[in-house]
């Protein structure tokens, strides 16, 4: 075997023509690891909603609680159907949800579809994920709201202790919430019967959240919902209805990959050029080597290894650009806004995560392999005599 | 132009050298294209659909806060008003199973030939949409994507209205990129009627104006109208109001364009590595070209073009390579693209490949520049001597 140093001293010798190489991979990286991180950040949004105890319960046939009417006589029932949990005081975990999209209007003079959610105070007991961070939870009938963490700050007047106005009112801002980066933190939550008022809704919810008793069979609990008669009413998994959302996501993969393929392939080919030139310049020493008796395999593994450097190197480069630039972007853009089906606005925080640098980093090898094995066997297959001789 | 010949030699002297590196290009340049239709087919659709003489009017609160249906009617008494026609959301889904979902409003069906005298309906089908109280006039892309055709009967289930309706076709908006559907809105009120529903709201209300320059203070005249009232309204013009519902995808076109920019910047770095490594392998060859007699300009110029040749083809090669790719796109016309909304369009217009073209060409400009200045100068004596 031919020493590491070899190799890697190789692409020391012609300093430009490696770095420009490099740079290639790099840019490369850059560019796919950015984009697929945009998606997968949109992704976990989606992901990451739902609790694997609660139900959904929307109008039969509605696609999301942006599209769906469920009558007060139904939500009256479904509380106190068996299967669903209880707290401590026996108030059913049964959350009634309005969901309406009022304009929000940014600094800069746009205007935005915001998810704004009635509900009454057992949402916070449905939906555990989320977390008052600051200020506190609204008190009903009192024109409060509090704002999901990717809704402040966003919007005029969006800010703890101000002013709101959306829908036909003004609305004082009392707290900020998290819940685990879901899609929820896109939404600003209000008091349900006010809110109701406030759109002039007759039909008072768009859906109910039901959390499941322990123990209790989910499906089952979704089947007897389904299957009653009075209302066309239907219920499935939270997890399930964001997993769906999340799918209108994996459209934006087929850009990623396709990217990933063109881009690729084109810096194959730079770096296969960059090694037949190599190849081709160190045909005399080649010849010595082999003279010397290194076998064959160990020409095209060092032709090799200098190539999966110089994929390597790009990854690294690109890898740092591309997490650099990702937060550059969303300090830039304060957030990636997606609309989403329900036209509301989704804010997500971009970020090159660690599955993200994982494809990078794939993509980076395949494109070293790629690049390195026709030169490599080249190489490999170069007969002393003749490169001694030509040289 | 008769040193073409030598600049072809040198190109066909490293064939799979050239071939790569035009592949490389072509592949960065058809992907700088693919990704250029994105943001251009969001600029086309609001130049194709928008039309400047025709008005939107919708609650200022949102686009889901309902407006009174008498505000219709308002509305039409305002001189300059050719017409005016509201739609309101009826939220109906086809195939409950799949979640089928294209916009479904209810629209009143006399002016609607003269609010939309652009979308070209044929005067027989508006005939009979005026006619067929079930009737349904459908955008030609959700006909192509369900299947349908003129005369099928089909039922779309309620999700916002307890009341599910049956329509038959009667006619089609004949634009490839239509899907909206849209049927009497006397149909939805009686069917909310019999269950016991009122139908005393309205959507949004589109208005054709009589003249361009009406536009402005017709919009003015129609919110301070409503100023004060339940329900205020705002007023746009249809290119601006469609360019609200995507502006919501600015961030994502910026990024959009930031990786475009990277693949460019690829470009360059290939086309610049190829011809720093042909000129170094040319050395000897370009000093006794010069010990020859012939010129320095003349050598910087031969090699600046071989550079712009070779990315010029590369070029060429991605910008037809991208058309082709949207074209079976196309053919194809899967569903998935649908759902990337406008940017799905994937059109490669004629822009876009000039585009193209021109940043292969500049690219090997600039790639070939610093490689061919340095050559150009060197000195003949001592290249000489380094090389033999």
């Amino acid at each position: 075997m031919l020493p590491l140093r070899y190799s890697l001293g190789n692409l020391l010798v012609r300093r430009t023509r490696t770095a420009l190489t490099v740079s290639v991979v790099a840019l490369v990286v850059v560019a796919t690891t950015l984009f697929g991180g945009l998606v997968s950040s949109l992704k976990r949004t989606f992901a990451t909603s739902g609790n694997p105890r609660n139900l959904i319960v929307l109008r039969k046939g509605a696609t999301n609680d942006g599209s769906s009417a469920v009558p007060l006589e139904a939500y009256q029932s479904l509380r106190f159907f068996e299967g669903v949990a209880r707290d401590a005081q026996g108030q059913p975990l049964a959350s009634a949800e309005l969901v309406v999209q009022p304009f929000f209007h940014t600094p800069a003079g746009g205007r935005e579809n915001v998810l704004v959610r009635g509900v009454e105070p057992v949402a916070l007991a449905v939906h555990d994920e989320v977390k008052i961070t600051e200020g506190r939870m609204f008190e009903p009938s009192s024109g409060e709201v509090i704002l999901g963490r990717g809704v402040a700050g966003r919007y005029v007047g969006a800010a703890l202790g101000s002013t709101l106005k959306f829908g036909h009112g003004t609305w004082k801002v009392v707290g900020i919430f998290d819940a685990d980066r879901s899609s929820l933190e896109s939404e600003v939550w209000a008091d349900v019967r006010e809110l109701a008022n406030d759109a002039k809704r007759s039909v008072p919810y768009s859906g109910v959240r039901l959390r499941a008793a322990e123990g209790a069979d989910l499906d089952a609990l979704a089947r007897r919902i389904g299957d009653d008669p009075r209302w066309a009413l239907e219920a499935s998994r939270e997890t399930d209805y964001y997993a769906k959302q999340a799918e209108s996501a994996n459209v934006f993969y087929v850009i990623v990959f396709g990217l990933a393929a063109l881009a690729g392939i084109g810096a194959a080919f730079g770096a296969t050029n960059t090694l037949y030139a190599a190849v081709q310049s160190r045909r005399a020493e080649i010849g010595t080597l082999r003279a010397l008796g290194f076998s064959r395999a160990a020409i095209l593994i060092s032709f090799l290894i200098e190539s999966l450097a110089i994929a390597l190197a790009g990854f690294a480069v690109g890898s740092a650009i591309a997490a650099g630039l990702a937060r550059l972007l969303s300090w830039w853009l304060g957030g990636i806004a997606f609309g989403s089906q329900t036209f509301s606005t989704n804010v997500v925080q971009l970020r090159v995560g660690l599955g993200d640098l994982g494809f990078g980093l794939a993509l980076a090898l395949a494109i070293g392999l790629l690049g390195g094995l026709a030169p490599a066997s080249r190489a490999a297959r170069l007969r002393p005599v003749e490169a001694l001789r030509k040289a | 132009m008769k040193f073409l010949p030598l600049i072809w030699r040198n190109l066909a002297r490293n064939k799979l050298r050239t071939a790569l590196t035009a592949g490389a290009i072509g592949l960065a340049v058809s992907l700088v294209c693919l990704l250029l239709t994105m943001p251009s087919g969001l600029d086309m659709l609001l130049n194709q659909v928008a039309s400047n003489t025709r008005v939107v009017v919708h609650n200022e609160a949102g686009l889901v806060y309902p407006l009174p249906y008498s505000d219709l009617q308002k509305i039409r008494s305002l001189p300059g008003v050719v017409a005016a026609a509201s739609w309101t959301w009826y939220g109906g889904v086809f195939e409950v199973e799949k979640g089928v979902t294209f916009p479904n409003f209810a629209v009143e069906p006399e002016p609607l030939g003269s609010v939309w005298a652009d979308w070209k309906i044929d005067a027989k089908q508006l005939e009979d949409f005026r006619r067929y109280r079930d009737g349904a006039i459908v955008g030609r892309a959700t006909l192509k994507r369900q299947g349908w055709k003129i005369g099928d009967l089909i039922t779309l289930k309620g999700t916002l209205y307890p009341v599910d309706l049956s329509f038959r076709i009667v006619g089609e908006i004949p634009n490839e990129r239509a899907p909206h559907f849209l049927f009497q809105r006397e149909y939805l009120d009686q069917a909310l009627k019999a269950a016991g529903r009122n139908l005393d709201t309205l959507g949004i209300v589109w208005v054709r104006v009589d003249d361009p320059a009406r536009v402005a203070p017709l919009m003015a005249q129609i919110d301070q109208m409503f100023k004060n009232s339940e329900a205020e309204t705002a007023s746009e013009t249809e290119k601006s109001y469609f360019a609200s519902f995507f502006s919501m995808l600015s961030a994502f076109v910026t990024i959009i364009l930031i990786v475009t920019g990277l693949v460019a910047l690829c470009i360059v770095f290939i086309a610049a590595n190829t011809a720093s490594m042909s000129v170094r392998e040319r050395l000897g060859e370009i000093a006794v070209l010069k010990a020859l007699g012939f010129g320095r300009r003349l050598i910087f110029a031969t090699l600046v073009a071989e550079a712009v040749i070779l990315s010029g083809l590369g070029g060429a090669f991605g910008a037809l390579a991208s058309l082709g790719f949207t074209q079976l796109l196309h053919a194809r016309a899967s569903s998935w693209n649908s759902s990337l909304g406008p940017l799905g369009s994937f059109i490669v217009t004629e822009t876009i490949l000039v585009q193209g073209l021109f940043l292969a060409l500049f690219v090997g400009m600039i790639s070939g520049v610093v490689p061919a200045f340095g050559a150009a100068r060197r000195s003949v004596a001592a290249t000489l001597r380094e090389v033999f």
